[in-house]
């Protein structure tokens, strides 16, 4: 069966501005229905891309396809595209009805529809009481959801949102994301969201596109992401992590050793294609460390100084100082059978040989 | 409570003249001089018996209305373009605009005459309108530059987005957004040329606008009719002022009440 036409396509993309090289080798298939976030830190050519699929830039070199067709020569009014700016972009001169009526209104729809779509939306965003506001009286968090209802009331196949959380406090950004993925339940729209916030594209993301320098570093689902990073790139950049700089040892059909400089060895079974005598670098998740032996087989261990403890109401963060002076970063789920150690004693910490990630050193 | 006594100080010698001028645009005798000796309209019925002066007012008005509606069509489109424009384009484009005002006004005056004499332009009220153009367009440039600079530019390409044609765009996004500065841009450009003597006492031929009607009759006798006629002009700037704010607020009102229907 062949796989069905990806609703944006992009083959070989190349974007320079003058000498600048803003995106290069930029190769990805965006599926209809997803919510695909662009991650990255600032610089990376993020939001770039995604202007690049709005029709405001267009590409150097490469092809840009929507739902098959080429749009290198369609300009951004005529693409089956909306987008969510950073700053929202309200026109301020128009009230919130007038705002979110705006696209339906430039393509000349009849005033009854306008009108019933416009209502529709704005009971989607849960606005219908604010129709008459204008801008300036709205919180940051209505503009956020006036921003949303102004695109999605043009049924846009694809929704670009330009890191549309970034301008609200912390607590009004939770809530909007899980506002966001009902809203995307609800509209069925492919979401393409843009942010330089890990945790913004854990939560929301079928998809993670990880960017670094103006180029695609991996695309994975989150989780996957997580768990099995292609580069220290990807593995500094989610979440937090533990790096050993190591050698291999050994490589072979039970998995990959390497040993650091003092002698610790990991196990992987996930480093493929090691040489003995390469440099890796081993990361490991810092909830991937226990300090009970709870897998007989596959556990690996070393010993420690515990030097500190920082409760966060269901886990604990141990730092733990190895004997070879590096420091460790351990998350423990708190339970009741496993005593924790005390701040100041020895310990000794165990791992998996499935989370440990052996890596290209940079 | 000092700074408060400077600003009522500076305020007060910023309106005293205008004070004393309504003052004596109602005195009875032809005095320009306290005493007061008693109220009345005598100067004020003389103007509007007087029809060099209406011809004159009526000149000042058609050219100053002229000068505001080809100042603003090219003074928005050159403040549009500046917009648009890089770092580089911007800075040359801003020196260009400021170094007219820097000139005196003898200068551009005597500049004018020689160019309109070269050319073998007739001296008209053509020529008084393309000079107060001169005049006007830096300053109103200037002035909308610094408004314009605050124009998101991301208003524009969410039009485009939404669906909006580059004219649509400007019609229901740019131009709305952008009227009141083109309205008070346009309101300095009348008042500059309402009320320009030096430059347009070169280029005006046989013609006679409001101030050099008013600077002929200095040069006879000094008449308390000056001040009526100040008192006047002064009444109708403010009430085009008035009429400016005025405008700015009803748009808004009148786009609340639109949406006030089911």
């Amino acid at each position: 069966m062949k796989a069905p036409t990806p609703i944006i396509e992009i083959r070989d993309g190349k974007k320079s501005f003058g000498s600048f090289v803003a995106l290069e080798n930029i190769n990805l298939s965006i599926h209809e229905g997803e919510i695909l976030t662009l991650l990255g830190p600032s610089g990376c050519g993020k939001t770039t891309l995604m202007r690049l699929i709005a029709g405001f830039e267009g590409l150097t070199s490469g092809t840009l396809r929507v739902s098959g067709e080429d749009v290198a020569a369609v300009p951004p009014e005529r693409r089956p595209v909306n987008m969510v700016f950073q700053r929202y972009a309200l026109f301020p001169h128009l009230d919130v009805f007038e705002n979110v009526a705006f696209g339906l209104k430039v393509k000349g729809l009849a005033k009854s529809e306008i009108t019933e779509r416009v209502k529709r939306m704005l009971h989607i965003v849960q606005l219908e009481s604010l129709a008459n506001r204008y801008i300036d009286e709205l919180s940051g968090g209505q503009c956020q959801r006036v921003a949303l209802a102004r695109a999605l009331v043009n049924e846009p196949k694809v929704l670009l949102l330009d890191e549309p959380l970034a301008a609200l406090d912390l607590k009004i950004r939770q809530h909007m994301l899980a506002e966001m993925k009902r809203i995307h339940a609800e509209t069925g729209a492919t979401f393409i969201y843009v942010t330089h916030d890990q945790d913004e594209a854990m939560i929301l993301s079928d998809r993670v596109v990880l960017m670094e320098k103006g180029r695609i570093v991996q695309i994975d689902r989150p989780e996957d992401m997580y768990a099995r990073p292609k580069s220290l790139f990807a593995a500094k950049f989610l979440g937090e992590t533990n790096l050993f700089e190591t050698a291999v040892a050994d490589s072979g059909a039970q998995g990959t050793v390497a040993k650091t400089a003092s002698g610790i060895g990991f196990l992987s079974r996930n480093g493929v294609g090691h040489k003995t005598g390469d440099k890796v670098v081993v990361s490991i998740r810092p909830e991937s460390f226990s300090f009970a032996n709870n897998d007989e087989g596959s556990s690996q261990k070393t010993q420690g100084q515990v030097e500190d403890v920082v409760f966060i109401g269901s886990r604990s963060f141990y730092t733990v100082r190895l004997d070879d002076q590096a420091k460790v970063r351990i998350q423990v789920q708190r339970n009741g059978r496993v005593k924790p150690p005390e701040p100041g004693s020895r310990a000794t910490i165990y791992w998996d040989a499935d989370n440990v990630v052996m890596l290209p050193q940079a | 409570m000092l700074l408060r006594l400077v600003v009522w100080t500076i305020l007060a010698f910023l309106v005293a003249p205008l004070i004393i001028i309504v003052l004596f645009s109602f005195h009875a005798s032809a005095s320009l001089s306290f005493p007061f000796t008693g109220f009345s309209l005598r100067w004020y019925q003389e103007i509007f018996g007087n029809t060099q002066l209406a011809g004159a007012v009526t000149k000042s008005l058609v050219i100053a209305f002229f000068t505001a509606l080809v100042t603003l069509v090219l003074g928005a489109s050159a403040s549009l373009g500046w917009l648009r424009l890089d770092r580089v384009g911007r800075a040359v484009i801003e020196a260009m605009s400021v170094t007219p005002i820097a000139l005196p006004g003898l200068f551009v005056g005597v500049s004018l005459l020689v160019l309109f004499a070269q050319a073998g332009i007739r001296l008209s009220t053509l020529t008084i309108v393309i000079s107060h153009v001169v005049i006007a367009l830096p300053i109103l440039i200037v002035a909308m530059k610094a408004r314009l600079a605050l124009f998101d530019p991301s208003l524009e390409e969410a039009a485009r987005d939404l669906g909006a044609s580059q004219r649509q765009t400007f019609a229901r996004v740019t131009l709305p957004l952008i009227a009141p500065t083109l309205i008070s841009s346009a309101i300095l450009a009348f008042a500059v040329s309402f009320d320009e003597f030096v430059v347009t006492s070169f280029v005006a031929g046989t013609e006679t606008t409001l101030p050099m009607y008013i600077w002929s009759m200095m040069r006879r006798t000094v008449t308390p009719m000056v001040n009526a006629i100040s008192t006047l002009v002064l009444l109708f700037s403010v009430a085009i002022l008035l009429g400016a704010w005025l405008i700015g607020r009803l748009r808004r009102q009148s786009a609340i009440s639109a949406r006030a229907e089911p």
